[in-house]
C-alpha cells in the first residue's frame, strides 16, 4: 500500500511537472493556430523563429548584462520582428490561393533560420542562464519546481493578454473578421495584409516568450531543437484542432503532461515517439482534434 | 572520376526520392513523409546484406516492400486528413521512424567485428558492393538501372489509363468519385508504390553510401523529395529528374565554393522560387515550350 | 427504378431535405423542380451518395444504397452531371472521357491490365463514338479547360454516359445556355432516353422541363408540395405561392445552396 501510495505521488507529481511545461507548447501551438485562423496557412518557420527570439534573448543576456525581465521582452520583439519579414518573404506576394507555394516557402525559411542560428553558435548548445535562484516550494508531499511555475505564470499572463488583444481591442476584431470572412472583410474596408502582418507580429511576441521559457526551464539553447519543437507545435496545433485556440491550450497541456510520463518510464530517447504515436491516435480516432468544428479544411 | 561517380549515384537515388513523391502529388496528396519510407527502405536491406547477409537484389526488393508496406498502412489515416493536415501527419510519421532507428540497436557478431544498427552511432558497414568487388561503374550502373526502369513505367502508366485517373483524382476528387473512381484504392495505390520507390532508393543510397544514421532522413530529405516535383512540374516525370540533376549537379556542386554557407543560401533560393514562380519554376507552360523545345510534346496522343 | 422514401438530410440545424417520398419509373424523363434552397441539389447528392442521409432510404431497382460510397452507386448504374460543371479541366477531352468508363460492364470485358496499362480498341471506338454524339470529335485532343462553355456542358453529359448508366442525374444542365443550346440539350436528353436510360432532371429553366419532362414534383423546403403531369403541375395553387412567395410558412433560410 504504501509502495502504491509513493507511486501514485510521483507520478502526479511528474503529470504536474510536465503540465506546467506544457504551458510552453501551449504558446507555440497557438502561435500556430493564430496564424492558420487567420490565413488557412501553416506557417513552418514559427517555431525557429521563437528559438531564434530566444538567442537574441540570450544574446542580450550575455552582452549587455540584460535583467531576466528584459531577456524575456527582447526575444519577445526579436521573435516579432522575424515573424514580420517571414510574413513578408512568404506569404504577403504569394498568391493567397496557394497553400502550397506559401508552405514550401516558409520551409526555406525555416531552413534559413536555423542555418543562420547554426553558423552564429558553430552549431554548438549554449547555455540559458537561470532566471531564478532555485526555489522549491512544498506542497504536501509534492515539491513544485518554482521556475517551472513561473513558466506557467507567464504563459497564462501572456494568453491573457492575446486573449485581451483579440476580443477587447479594434485590432483584434479586424483579425477575427478577416480569419473568418475575408473577402467581407476586405469589403468592409480592413486591410487584410496589414491585419495579415499584425498576426504574425502578434504570433511572434508569442513564440519569442515561449522559446525563451523554453530555454529557461530547459537550461540550455541549441540548434537541434528547432525540428523536434516545430513538429511539437504542428502537433499540438493539430490536436487541438486547427485554429482553435482554446484547443491549442488543452493540447498544449496534454502533450507536456503525458511527455512527461512517456519520459519517466521510457526514457528521454523514445519520449517523442511515443507523443508522434499520439497525434496518430487522434488522426484516426478525432482528426479534427480536441475542439476543431467538423468542417473539412483544406 | 570517382567522385563525379559519386554524384551520378546520388542524382539516380534522390531522382527515385523525388518519383515516389511525384506520383503521390498526382492525386493531389502532398507529403511530407519520404524520408520515413526512403529510411525504411535504407535500413531494412541494410540489415538484409548485413546481418541476414541475403545478396543485394533480393534485400532490396524485401527493403522496398517492407517500405511500401507501411506506406500502405499510413494511406489510410491519411485518408481522412487533406492539404495540411497531411502535411503534418507524413512529417510527424517521418519524425517518427527516425526516432525509431534512432533507438534501434540491433548488433549481432559477424566474424571478429560486431555489426548491424547502433542506434545514436549509425549503422556502419554496410559493406555489400565492396565486400563483392564491385567497381564504381557498375555500381552507378547498377543504380541507375532502378531509376530507368522505375522512370519507364511511371511514364508508361502517366500516359495510360492510369495517369488520367490519378490526375482526375488530384484535379477534382469529388467530380473523380462521381464518375466511379474508387477514391480509396486510387490514395492508397499511390500511397503504397510511393513508399516502395522511395524504398528502393534508400536501399540503394545505404549501400552507396556504406553508413546511415538517423539523421540522413530529417524533414529536410523530406522538403527535397517533394521539391523537385515541385520544381519540376507535375507534367512528366522528366521533369523530375530535370529538377534533380539541377539542385543536386548544379546548386549543390555549382555552390560547393560557398562551404558552410551553402545551406543558407538554399533556404533563400526556396523563399525567392516560391516567390517568383508560385507554381513550380517548369509549371505548365514552361514544361510545355520546353517539351516543344526537345520535341517531345505528348499532350494530346489519345490512344497509349 | 429510384425510390426515395422519408428521405431527410439536416445541415446542423437546416433541414435541406425533411421526409421526401419520390418514386422515379423506369423509362421516364423525371423533373423535380423548387425554388432554391428547396433542397434539389441535396436530393442529387444523396442519391449519388456524396452526402449521407439523416434519416429515411435510398432504393436503386429493388437494392438498399444506403451506406455505399459514391463509386459503387455509379457501378451499379447512377450518373450525374454537376450544376457548376466539374471537369477534369487538365486532362484531355478524350482522358475526361476514359477515366469515366467505370461501369460493371467495362471493368469485366477490358481486363486488369490492358484496362490501366493500355487500351483496347473497343474502348477506343466507344470514346469515339461518345465524342461523336457529344459533337466534340475534332477536340478530343483539347484540354478540357479550353473548351467553351457549351462544349464543357456537352463533355460533362458524354463524360456521365460513359459510365453506362441506367438512371442520369442532371443538375441544372441548362444553367447559363442560350434558347439553342436549351434546344440541343433537349434533343439530347431525349436521345438518351431513347437509349433506355432514366432521366431525373434537376431544373430552373421551365421551357425545358415542361417541354421535356412526363412528370415532375415540386420540392420546397426539404418536400414535395406538388406533383404531376407539366400542365398539372403549371396550374397547382401550391406551386405558384411557392415560387411567388406569396404565403411561405416560414422565412426561407437564407445564403444556402439548393
Amino acid at each position: 500500500m504504501g509502495d502504491f501510495w509513493f507511486e501514485f505521488v510521483d507520478i502526479t507529481q511528474i503529470v504536474g511537472d510536465g503540465l506546467l511545461f506544457g504551458a510552453t507548447y501551449a504558446l507555440i501551438g497557438i502561435g500556430f493556430s493564430l496564424i492558420f485562423g487567420a490565413m488557412g496557412k501553416l506557417n513552418m518557420t514559427y517555431a525557429a523563429a521563437s528559438l531564434a527570439g530566444a538567442y537574441v534573448g540570450l544574446a542580450a543576456f550575455t552582452f549587455v548584462d540584460a535583467p531576466a525581465l528584459a531577456v524575456f521582452l527582447v526575444s519577445a520583439l526579436a521573435s516579432g520582428l522575424i515573424g514580420f519579414v517571414v510574413y513578408v518573404a512568404c506569404f504577403r506576394f504569394i498568391p493567397i490561393n496557394n497553400h502550397l507555394a506559401a508552405l514550401m516557402a516558409s520551409v526555406g525559411a525555416l531552413f534559413f533560420v536555423d542555418e543562420i542560428i547554426i553558423h552564429t553558435t558553430d552549431g554548438s548548445p549554449l547555455t540559458f542562464p537561470a532566471m531564478f535562484d532555485y526555489v522549491m516550494l512544498e506542497l504536501g508531499p509534492y515539491g513544485v519546481r518554482g521556475d517551472l511555475l513561473f513558466v506557467f505564470a507567464v504563459c497564462i499572463i501572456s494568453t491573457v493578454g492575446l486573449l485581451y488583444v483579440l476580443y477587447r481591442s479594434r485590432l483584434g476584431l479586424a483579425t477575427r473578421a478577416v480569419s473568418q470572412q475575408d473577402v467581407a472583410a476586405r469589403l468592409c474596408g480592413i486591410d487584410v495584409h496589414r491585419t495579415n502582418a499584425v498576426t504574425f507580429v502578434l504570433a511572434g511576441l508569442l513564440g519569442g516568450i515561449a522559446g525563451a521559457m523554453t530555454a529557461a526551464a530547459v537550461g540550455v539553447l541549441s540548434p537541434l531543437i528547432t525540428i523536434p519543437l516545430t513538429v511539437k507545435g504542428l502537433i499540438v496545433t493539430v490536436i487541438g484542432g486547427l485554429g482553435s485556440i482554446p484547443g491549442a491550450i488543452a493540447a498544449g497541456l496534454l502533450v507536456g503532461g503525458l511527455e512527461n510520463v512517456f519520459l519517466y518510464f521510457r526514457g528521454v530517447n523514445e519520449r517523442d515517439m511515443y507523443v508522434l504515436l499520439l497525434l496518430f491516435v487522434f488522426l484516426v480516432f478525432r482528426p479534427h482534434g480536441i475542439f476543431g468544428s467538423a468542417i473539412n479544411r483544406d | 572520376m570517382a567522385y563525379y561517380l559519386g554524384l551520378v549515384q546520388l542524382i539516380g537515388i534522390h531522382t527515385l526520392l523525388g518519383l515516389s513523391a511525384y506520383i503521390l502529388m498526382l492525386t493531389g496528396q502532398l507529403s511530407l513523409g519520404q524520408a520515413g519510407f526512403f529510411a525504411i527502405g535504407a535500413y531494412s536491406a541494410g540489415i538484409l546484406t548485413v546481418i541476414f547477409q541475403l545478396p543485394i537484389l533480393p534485400a532490396l526488393f524485401i527493403g522496398a516492400l517492407i517500405a511500401a508496406f507501411f506506406a500502405f498502412l499510413v494511406g489510410f489515416p491519411a485518408l481522412r486528413v487533406k492539404g495540411l493536415m497531411l502535411v503534418v501527419a507524413t512529417i510527424a510519421f517521418s519524425e517518427f521512424v527516425r526516432l525509431f532507428f534512432f533507438n534501434l540497436s540491433w548488433r549481432v557478431p559477424r566474424g571478429d567485428i560486431v555489426v548491424g544498427p547502433d542506434s545514436t552511432n549509425g549503422f556502419r558497414e554496410i559493406r555489400y558492393f565492396v565486400a563483392n568487388g564491385w567497381s564504381a561503374w557498375e555500381i552507378t550502373a547498377f543504380v541507375w538501372v532502378f531509376v530507368v526502369l522505375v522512370m519507364a513505367l511511371l511514364w508508361w502508366s502517366d500516359r495510360s489509363r492510369t495517369g488520367s485517373v490519378l490526375r482526375a483524382v488530384g484535379e477534382d476528387e469529388l467530380a473523380a468519385q462521381s464518375v466511379g473512381v474508387n477514391l480509396t484504392a486510387v490514395k492508397v495505390a499511390a500511397m503504397t508504390a510511393g513508399g516502395f520507390i522511395a524504398g528502393i532508393g534508400g536501399g540503394l543510397y545505404a549501400h552507396t553510401a556504406t553508413y546511415v544514421d538517423h539523421l540522413t532522413f530529417t524533414v529536410l530529405l523530406a522538403t527535397f523529395a517533394i521539391a523537385y516535383p515541385i520544381l519540376g512540374g507535375l507534367s512528366s516525370v522528366f521533369g523530375t529528374l530535370v529538377a534533380v540533376i539541377f539542385i543536386q549537379g548544379v546548386l549543390v556542386e555549382g555552390l560547393r565554393f560557398l562551404g558552410d554557407w551553402r545551406n543558407i543560401v538554399f533556404g533563400l533560393m526556396i523563399i525567392a522560387a516560391m516567390n517568383l514562380k508560385p507554381s513550380g519554376l517548369f509549371d505548365a507552360p514552361t514544361a510545355r515550350i520546353l517539351k516543344r523545345a526537345i520535341g517531345l510534346d505528348e499532350r494530346g496522343k489519345t490512344g497509349a | 427504378m429510384l425510390e426515395l422514401r422519408g428521405l431527410s438530410k439536416h445541415f446542423g440545424g437546416v433541414k435541406a431535405l425533411d421526409g421526401l417520398d419520390l418514386t422515379v419509373d423506369e423509362g421516364e424523363i423525371f423533373g423535380l423542380i423548387g425554388p432554391n434552397g428547396s433542397g434539389k441539389s441535396t436530393t442529387i447528392n444523396v442519391i449519388c451518395g456524396v452526402y449521407g442521409q439523416t434519416a429515411g432510404t435510398v432504393r436503386f431497382r429493388g437494392e438498399l444504397m444506403d451506406g455505399q460510397p459514391p463509386h459503387r452507386r455509379l457501378r451499379a448504374g447512377i450518373a450525374r452531371t454537376f450544376q457548376n460543371i466539374r471537369l477534369f479541366p487538365n486532362l484531355t477531352v478524350w482522358q475526361n472521357l476514359w477515366v469515366a468508363q467505370n461501369s460493371h460492364q467495362d471493368i469485366a470485358r477490358q481486363g486488369f491490365l490492358p484496362r490501366w496499362l493500355g487500351t483496347t480498341r473497343q474502348t477506343r471506338k466507344e470514346i469515339a463514338g461518345l465524342l461523336e454524339l457529344a459533337d466534340l470529335g475534332h477536340k478530343g485532343d483539347d484540354l478540357a479547360a479550353n473548351l467553351a462553355f457549351g462544349e464543357q456542358r456537352r463533355l460533362e453529359f458524354a463524360r456521365a454516359a460513359a459510365a453506362r448508366p441506367k438512371l442520369l442525374l442532371l443538375d441544372e444542365p441548362a444553367a447559363g445556355m442560350s434558347r439553342v443550346e436549351i434546344d440541343d440539350l433537349s434533343r439530347r436528353i431525349r436521345r438518351v432516353r431513347e437509349s433506355g436510360v432514366t432521366v431525373l432532371l434537376v431544373e430552373h429553366v421551365m421551357e425545358l422541363v415542361m417541354g421535356v419532362t412526363e412528370r415532375i414534383a415540386v420540392l420546397n423546403f426539404g418536400n414535395r408540395i406538388a406533383f404531376g403531369t407539366p400542365s398539372e403541375v403549371q396550374h397547382n395553387q401550391a406551386v405558384q405561392e411557392a415560387y411567388l412567395g406569396s404565403s411561405s410558412p416560414e422565412p426561407r433560410p437564407a445564403g444556402r445552396k439548393s
